[in-house]
């Protein structure tokens, strides 16, 4: 048994594909690549492989984690070729390596995601945008009701908050850095935020058009910060 | 090409059924090759990505290096609504590029009622719903499957119509297309459609007239021009084993309907069931080679990744080989956590062994059809099994493990009583207290489907009458009322879908007004129980003047011209009379390539033989 950790990106190519589907394109690629990939016991035996964290459909990532378990250790450059052979349009392989001993679940340790959203400006002045990002940083608490077929639910995005949010002005569009914990009880999605920003901060921009890039996956404590194929 | 922009694309159910990049998709240079192809189903992405005889072309035609092919499906009616409110017209999958841009547009007509979905998917791509109305800069619109053996209803939107096998005949096609392009064109569209027109296997429905008698009957269809033959026949692939098979298949993001690998172990059926189109459409019975399957099997499962292989044909158990087949499937493939499945099995040729063999990764409900519920309703349409076959079947399934089994029947089948129908209650409950008997326990799940059954054209039952939707009702009430079982779920099919669908099935020319008119009145997706819309299409039968049930419910004579008689599936009238009689008098007819010849013709009329690699070797 070897676990193979790797750090993979979703691209443009895939960007509206869901987490699931994602998942099945990785382990499509993983059989096309003839790596020994191990399966579950029973009755519907499944690829060991396992995500640090779903990405939404309409999101796109430069860092996603997936462990696979395989039945023998292959020669990591070896694998590293085979897979990215495999793989469809939008899935790059950034990092690899071996993990050995007992390693947690990825989707326990991370703890932090990061992200960058774009979206098109409605207003001229640059002042609105700063001033409404400003008041969403300096808020005490901003609630958020969420809604999903599920049914609704109150949420308070502030708590979930890892940065103050951080802006750049493009031509026409503004990017927005929003860092986001996420802990075992739950997390707010960058949609989400985008949403209180325009809902509650009045931020002028075009929420339709908003596209979602996420820049980074991290394990983070008091001493440091660490992506999870660097920990 | 043109840009989706992520406003439209997040608003949308599934956007990844418009953003293609799959794997093993391709993308050509389109200033790089002389014809550019669209190949369409006119359903939603999961169903259209499902179909066999598209991947094939697609693979057949991209080996092409002057031609191109991409995908084109129906857009879901979310989509359709942004597309059409932001005015983007019709798109490939693989170079975003208009449909309307392309050369060839082949839809492939699986059912009737994807007819609405042809007209809304032109329309969309700003191409004129009629032949007459296309001009030398359109695309030319072609249609394959089975329902081009009756394409008469869509004949005025199609400039030709493909009869049978595609592989041959569609490259036939292209060579004539890039020929009639380098000729800049000569004689304009008809100069291109008389050519075609003498290609074998090819319907250019504009060049032949329909004449009708005063009581609504056909009386006549004549070619109009030298260049269209008097009656067009089939085209068959003689030795499947030489013949490209999709062995790249575009593995799609999305689950789709068929998710797997298809592997086509042979063409045709030759158990001469009454009811079934598919059992005369694909006539004669060609296997492909064991070894030749193997390989494929091979190269489909590294070319994909996809850990499930399904054996498919018309009746996979009557592989000849199938045993060995399955054997060193399942062997080679073990290893890579690949699993070997049967669509559904016949009850006759079942056999328990082979269940359990191919169930050896993943375990799951077996399905089977003995299609009507009494013995004398079974020797009506000559399906030929018996209920002793079924509970043997079925306990063989028990004792080795199973409990779940689905059973599919058909009511409305000609001569059916209503005692027939019960039959159909009986033979679950049977199904039940085998499972008692078998286990001691109760508490096996039986799924009883009931489908409406539908006279198709070119089988011996296309002069019977269809079930008035009323009194499919009235059977499926009776049946509903027998099958109070919590242990039995009955599923069973919208009479009114189906009566449409017989009115279209035997229809004539004149029902392309009906659809015009249905499909402008907002008919679309009309397969799809929330989009189908009755009323529409009983008001679009009323404005044309036609009645639904002079095409669906009425019995035919012998002598009448069906609006299909130029339309030849090889399949002689002879034969389809000789079998209706045989229907009526309950009397059987045997396996051709097992006993004894049935002398339906197709053989020797298309110069094709029964190829049965267990009994030649």
């Amino acid at each position: 048994m070897a676990k193979l950790r790797l750090e993979i990106t979703k691209g443009e190519e895939i960007r509206y594909i869901s987490h699931l589907d994602y998942a099945s394109a990785m382990e499509r690629a993983i059989i096309r690549a003839k790596l020994p990939a191990a399966y579950s016991e029973g009755f519907n035996p499944h690829m060991k492989i396992s995500f640090a964290s779903a990405l939404a459909v309409g999101v796109t990532s430069q860092a996603e984690y997936i462990d696979v378990e395989f039945k023998e250790e292959v020669e990591l450059s070896q694998a590293v070729v085979r897979l990215t052979q495999s793989l469809p349009p939008g899935i790059k392989i950034k990092g690899a390596r071996y993990m050995y001993g007992n390693v947690p679940a990825l989707m326990a340790i991370v703890n932090l995601a990061t992200y960058e959203v774009t979206m098109p400006l409605l207003a001229e002045d640059i002042g609105v945008i700063e001033d409404s990002i400003r008041w969403f940083n300096e808020a005490e608490t901003v609630p958020y009701t969420r809604e999903s077929p599920k049914g609704r639910k109150e949420i308070e995005v502030k708590q979930y908050m890892a940065q103050a949010v951080k802006i750049i002005i493009l031509e026409k569009a503004v990017r927005l850095m929003i860092d986001i914990k996420i802990t075992p009880t739950g997390s707010v999605k960058p949609g989400e935020v985008v949403a209180a920003l325009v809902d509650m901060f009045d931020l002028p921009v075009d929420i339709d058009n908003l596209l979602i890039h996420r820049t980074g996956l991290y394990i983070c404590d008091e001493k440091r910060t660490v992506s999870p194929i660097e920990c | 090409m043109i840009t989706l922009d992520p406003a439209m694309l997040n608003r949308v159910i599934k956007p990844a059924r418009y953003t293609g990049n799959e794997w093993n998709s391709i993308k050509k240079d389109h200033d790089k090759v002389n014809v550019t192809v669209a190949l369409s189903l006119p359903d939603v992405y999961e169903v259209g990505m499902s179909n066999l005889g598209l991947k094939i072309l697609y693979q057949i035609l991209n080996n092409r290096t002057d031609t191109a092919a991409e995908r084109v499906y129906a857009p879901w009616v979310d989509m359709e609504s942004e597309m059409r409110a932001r005015n983007i017209p019709l798109f490939t999958l693989e170079s975003l590029k208009p449909v309307s841009e392309f050369d060839v547009v082949g839809f492939s007509l699986q059912y009737e009622m994807s007819y609405s979905n042809v007209l809304n998917m032109l329309d969309l791509a700003g191409i004129p719903l009629f032949t007459a109305e296309r001009n030398e800069k359109m695309p030319i619109i072609v249609g394959g499957g089975p329902c081009t053996f009756n394409a008469e209803p869509v004949a005025d939107f199609f400039d030709c119509l493909i009869l049978g096998e595609g592989e041959e005949v569609m490259e036939d096609l292209i060579e004539a297309v890039s020929a009639w392009k380098q000729s800049g064109k000569a004689d304009g569209r008809v100069g291109l459609l008389k050519k075609i027109a003498k290609i074998e296997g090819i319907y250019v429905p504009s060049l032949y007239d329909v004449t009708y008698h005063n009581d609504g009957t056909v009386a006549k269809i004549v070619p109009n021009c030298s260049d269209a033959p008097a009656i067009v026949t089939k085209r068959v692939v003689k030795d499947l084993n030489t013949v490209e098979y999709a062995t790249r298949p575009i593995v799609p993001f999305l689950d789709i309907v068929h998710d797997r690998i298809m592997l086509e172990l042979f063409r045709g059926c030759t158990r001469g069931c009454r009811f079934c189109q598919a059992g005369v459409l694909y006539r004669p019975v060609r296997e492909r080679r064991p070894e030749v399957l193997l390989k494929m099997a091979k190269e489909m499962v590294d070319s994909t990744g996809y850990n499930e292989i399904s054996l498919t044909s018309l009746s996979s158990a009557d592989y000849s080989c199938l045993p060995d087949l399955v054997q060193s499937l399942v062997d080679d493939l073990k290893e890579q956590g690949v699993s070997v499945s049967l669509p559904s099995l016949r009850i006759d040729s079942f056999s328990i062994e082979l269940a359990q063999k191919v169930q050896q990764v993943r375990k799951s409900g077996l399905t089977f059809a003995p299609e009507a519920g009494s013995q004398r309703m079974r020797d009506v349409i000559n399906k030929g099994v018996t209920e002793q076959n079924l509970e043997d079947a079925v306990s063989a399934a028990f004792q080795a493990g199973w409990s779940t089994v689905k059973l599919y029947f058909m009511m409305g089948l000609p001569t059916e009583t209503d005692e027939d129908v019960l039959e159909i209650a009986n033979l679950a409950y049977k199904v039940l207290d085998l499972y008692k008997k078998i286990t001691g326990r109760r508490g096996a799940k039986v799924t009883v489907s009931v489908s409406c059954f539908v006279p198709k054209p070119h089988t011996p039952f296309q002069w019977f009458p269809q079930n008035h939707a009323s009194e499919f009702e009235r059977k499926q009430q009776l049946l509903k009322a027998k099958l109070r079982d919590r242990n039995i779920t009955f599923n069973w099919h919208d009479a009114r879908t189906s009566f449409l669908e017989g009115a279209f099935a035997r229809g004539d020319r004149r029902l392309g007004q009906v659809l015009l008119k249905a499909w402008q009145n907002g008919a679309r997706f009309d397969g799809w129980s929330e989009y189908f819309k009755y009323d529409v299409w009983i008001d679009a039968f009323k404005a044309s003047d036609l009645d639904p049930y002079f095409y669906a419910t009425r019995e035919r004579s012998f002598e009448e011209v069906m609006p299909w008689d130029h339309l030849s599936s090889g399949a002689t009238k002879d034969f389809l009379q000789r079998e209706y009689q045989q229907a009526v008098q309950e009397e059987l007819t045997c396996d051709c390539r097992r006993e004894k010849c049935s002398a339906c013709g197709v053989c020797p009329g298309l110069g094709v033989e029964v190829l049965d690699w267990g009994n030649k070797a």
